[in-house]
């Protein structure tokens, strides 16, 4: 029979210790960047490193590494390194950081609040997204604040959009008071009431 | 259909879709609607639910182990030989052609199939090279089953399997490859056994995974889709590592990479969708 058992071979070599791995995190080749950000997640000062390299970080393969160390340890801090990547220009950094948050939905819950009141636009749109994470009572309750306040009907749509996949009952006020917000935007319309439909599947639930 | 449960909604069936849509990729349309209706139908009977509302809000809740489940209904989460056999044809159509065009001449072709619960499917891919690769005496290769549970590994090693798990062998493989140890089991054949070997692996822990080396082809199906979002980014990048460069990872049916990693190239065959990883250099 050709088929043959052998061991395993050798394990690639790790990097020696934290300075070897954080200088190469900046200053290696891919594959050592690649290597060093795998590693830094478990590092003391890892997520300052692993937030510094990806600002600077241009090759999609190593930031995606980076991410995914920073999801790994998923602390308000790591959400702080990755925040900046949703107001990139380009939309690979922007949907690899949107995966990234929604990867940690734990730590990204106390970002929200803010984020979703952010001055731009495309965050906000971007953070009723990261919102299709939580919990639905955490979600319906965000985003239900968001549909009272906010005055772009994209954003509400994007938030509308949310509410009728995780929305709870208690959405319900909140998408009827954004309908009648928009008597212009027929898509607005039409989209709560998708989402009223998919409501009350819950509301009966709950009756 | 059951009495007790009413007909799914248009509105109904729309929502469940959606949620396996978003949960594990797989795509249901009107015309599969009795199939769903059918699975589903079957997980409000085994939860006691009498409505599909009450059943979709435990799901969106995400409480207990119900998406398991029910994903487990739409997977049909058993192993048996042979099972997705296409995605066998295609290794030795297409992905062993490629790797050995690349690949310098006398290192080993290596093929990891994880998780490999009690072994049928490295057992399966070792018969099926050996029944219908031509270039397999010119090669050594090494086949290794991996899996978190060290009692399904037990088993693979033993070797030994009942009717339903050779149900798609044919029996000339049967009689070939196994022997028979009373009229419900069968034991894989000294040699074959020998050629397959069995180790222990977390799939999120980089340190177990680095530790069984690079591989020209991984199998790694219906496990990734029960993972939450962060450790399906690590599991994938881990997979990524176990790799050589131009090599190749096949899912399950219900899987898809690019929804979970940007590592991967998307390869069409006639045969199966797999994902390679890209050639050292070969993206920016």
């Amino acid at each position: 029979m050709p088929l043959i058992r052998r061991g395993a071979p050798e394990a690639p070599a790790n990097v020696k210790d934290d300075r070897d791995s954080f200088a190469l995190l900046t200053g290696g080749t891919d594959g050592e960047r690649w290597g060093a950000a795998r590693a830094a997640a478990t590092l003391p000062g890892g997520v300052e490193a692993l937030g510094a390299a990806l600002r600077s970080e241009t090759d999609a393969r190593v930031r995606t590494a980076i991410l995914t160390s920073l999801t790994r340890v998923a602390t308000p801090a790591s959400v702080d390194a990755v925040l900046p990547c949703l107001r990139a220009d380009d939309a690979d950094t922007r949907t690899g950081a949107l995966d990234a948050l929604r990867a940690m939905p734990r730590a990204v819950l106390p970002r929200l609040p803010d984020l979703l009141s952010d001055a731009d636009t495309d965050v906000r749109i971007l953070s009723c997204e990261i919102a299709r994470c939580l919990a639905p009572a955490e979600a319906t309750s965000l985003l239900c604040d968001l549909l009272d306040r906010e005055t772009d009907a994209n954003v509400c749509a994007a938030a509308i959009d949310v509410l009728a996949e995780i929305g709870q009952a208690g959405a319900e006020p909140a998408l009827r008071r954004c309908a009648k917000r928009f008597p212009q935007q027929p898509f607005i319309g039409f989209a709560v009431k998708v989402a009223l439909q998919r409501v009350s599947v819950q509301a009966d639930d709950a009756g | 259909m059951p009495a007790d449960v009413p007909p799914v909604t248009g509105e109904e069936f729309r929502v469940l879709c959606e949620f396996l849509y978003r949960r594990t990729g797989m795509v249901f349309t009107e015309a599969k609607r009795y199939y769903v209706q059918r699975r589903v139908t079957e997980r409000l009977q085994a939860t006691g639910f009498t409505s599909y509302a009450h059943y979709f809000a435990r799901l969106r809740a995400d409480s207990g182990d119900e998406i398991e489940q029910l994903i487990n209904a739409f997977t049909v989460n058993e192993t048996y030989f042979y099972r997705e056999e296409h995605q066998l044809r295609c290794l030795t159509s297409d992905l062993l052609r490629e790797r050995i065009r690349t690949k310098p001449r006398g290192r080993p072709i290596r093929i990891w199939s994880v998780p490999c619960s009690t072994g049928e499917e490295p057992y399966s891919i070792a018969i099926w090279l050996l029944e219908n690769w031509p270039e397999v005496d010119a090669y050594d290769i090494d086949i290794v089953g991996s899996d978190i549970d060290t009692q399904v590994l037990d088993a693979a090693r033993a070797g030994v399997f009942g009717k339903r798990a050779l149900m798609h062998l044919p029996p000339r493989l049967v009689n070939q490859y196994l022997e028979p140890l009373d009229g419900e089991q069968w034991r894989i054949v000294e040699d074959l056994r020998q050629s397959v070997s069995f180790s222990t692996v977390n799939l999120v822990e980089m340190a177990e995974t680095r530790a069984h080396g690079r591989f020209d082809v991984i199998f790694c199906r219906n496990v990734l889709i029960y993972f939450d979002d962060a450790s399906r980014r690590l599991a994938a990048e881990n997979l990524y590592e176990n790799l050589e460069p131009g090599g190749f990872i096949c899912l399950g049916h219900a899987e898809s990479m690019s929804r979970i990693s940007p590592l991967f190239d998307v390869c069409r065959y006639a045969d199966a969708i797999v994902y390679q990883r890209p050639m050292e250099g070969a993206r920016g």
